[in-house]
């Protein structure tokens, strides 16, 4: 994209028409970004409101199409960072800063799959499997228990040492 | 079993629920972020609703009625220090409000017109050999000025007056650019708006007629009053 001395930009360049166009271009990957971060639907879908109401208004009309999506980015960053805050007084997940731009948005939040398959292969199988009846395949714990064969105060233990135990790999994984 | 804060979280969340308040210690936090990975794994569980999707689309709209029509004039623009970190860190120029209506933006959708005086006169504005091709001159005839350059041994000349507030443009010879000391704005030899900070794009730069006479650069330019 060429780019003149203080922050202008060509008036050519590939840019939205309006803020219609940059909310309907960016929204659904705005909300699957939120959703991998918080994993309940009604915050995911406060904060993507959140996202677009702050951002659309200091955003010039002029901006290029990855400097919007960059920017929607940054501020999606700053908005889950503050839902965290509130809730939580940590961050309990964020979104990094750091992501090449030639990234297409729609592609963001898609090696979750992959993390949590490796994250479930290195947890003993009944804790791998309480964790994917209960998590990835929305069983209740009752339905869970009958599947694995096991009490449903048994598969509540399971679950929860599970989730302990994968969060220690994943830890350690990650440092 | 005694780690109430992590199992009433996951519970919530196994539920759809929303996040409830907590103070978790680090490795809560970090059984807290799992459950999330896990939860937000499930498939087909991660595109937005359609209702949601048109009802901000709504709401945001609704906003645009609310804004201000910005007039001409630069919307101040008041945003917390975390947005104001954001923004410079993606390097954007915060100005233009894009919820405002459209219909200002489209206002001066830009033609570039020829000066067309009531009562013109061929006048000299260098010779031909000073101009070489992909070269740009200024001149200044005291009614007009402006800037003619030669590209593939044509010649075209444009006004040297900032189609926004009337401020005269500089020729930025290494750069091929005609700029504008009053608010960035640049434009092509050709007199096309090229950059722009401004709400709207200011139209391109009128056109002078212009051709070569035995050797003498010639703009049609308005008569001296006698």
């Amino acid at each position: 994209m060429p780019r003149s001395k203080g922050g202008l930009q060509s008036v050519t360049g590939a840019a939205y028409p309006d803020w219609e166009a940059i909310y309907r271009d960016n929204v659904t990957w705005v909300y699957r970004l939120m959703y991998s971060k918080v994993g309940n639907q009604a915050d995911a879908e406060d904060l993507t409101a959140g996202v677009f109401m702050t951002a659309l208004r200091p955003l010039r009309v002029t901006a290029t199409v990855p400097e919007v999506r960059k920017y929607l980015r940054m501020t999606a960053r700053t908005v889950l960072a503050s839902y965290w805050g509130d809730r939580m007084g940590r961050q309990v997940t964020s979104i990094e800063e750091d992501v090449p731009e030639v990234i297409e948005p729609e592609t963001v939040a898609s090696d979750a799959p992959d993390k949590v398959g490796r994250l479930l292969q290195r947890l003993p199988d009944n804790y791998r499997r309480i964790l994917e009846l209960r998590f990835l395949q929305a069983f209740s714990v009752r339905e869970a228990a009958s599947q694995m064969g096991v009490s449903v105060a048994n598969a509540k233990v399971l679950q929860f040492r599970a989730l302990r135990m994968a969060a220690q790999s994943g830890e350690e994984a990650t440092s | 079993m005694s780690n109430r804060t992590v199992r009433r979280f996951v519970e919530g969340l196994l539920r759809g629920q929303r996040t409830q308040h907590a103070r978790p210690d680090d490795f809560e936090a970090e059984q807290m972020r799992t459950a999330i990975e896990l939860r937000a794994a499930r498939l087909g569980s991660d595109s937005p609703r359609e209702d949601f999707v048109t009802d901000l689309h709504r709401r945001l709209a609704g906003e645009v009625e609310e804004a201000p029509a910005p007039g001409g004039t630069r919307r101040r623009v008041v945003i917390g220090t975390g947005l104001a970190a954001a923004s410079a860190a993606t390097g954007l120029v915060v100005g233009r409000n894009l919820l405002a209506p459209t219909v200002t933006q489209q206002a001066t959708q830009p033609t570039q017109g020829e000066l067309e005086p009531n009562a013109g006169t061929w006048r000299a504005v260098g010779a031909s050999v000073d101009l070489p091709d992909g070269g740009a001159l200024a001149f200044d005839l005291g009614s007009v000025n402006g800037f003619v350059h030669r590209t593939d041994t044509k010649l075209e000349a444009v006004s040297g007056v900032c189609t926004h507030q009337g401020c005269k443009l500089w020729l930025d010879a290494p750069e091929s650019r005609l700029r504008c000391p009053c608010h960035s704005t640049s434009f092509s030899l050709e007199g096309n708006t090229v950059t722009h900070q401004l709400p709207v794009a200011p139209p391109p730069l009128p056109t002078f007629r212009v051709r070569e006479n035995n050797g003498v650069i010639e703009v049609y330019a308005p008569t001296e009053p006698a």
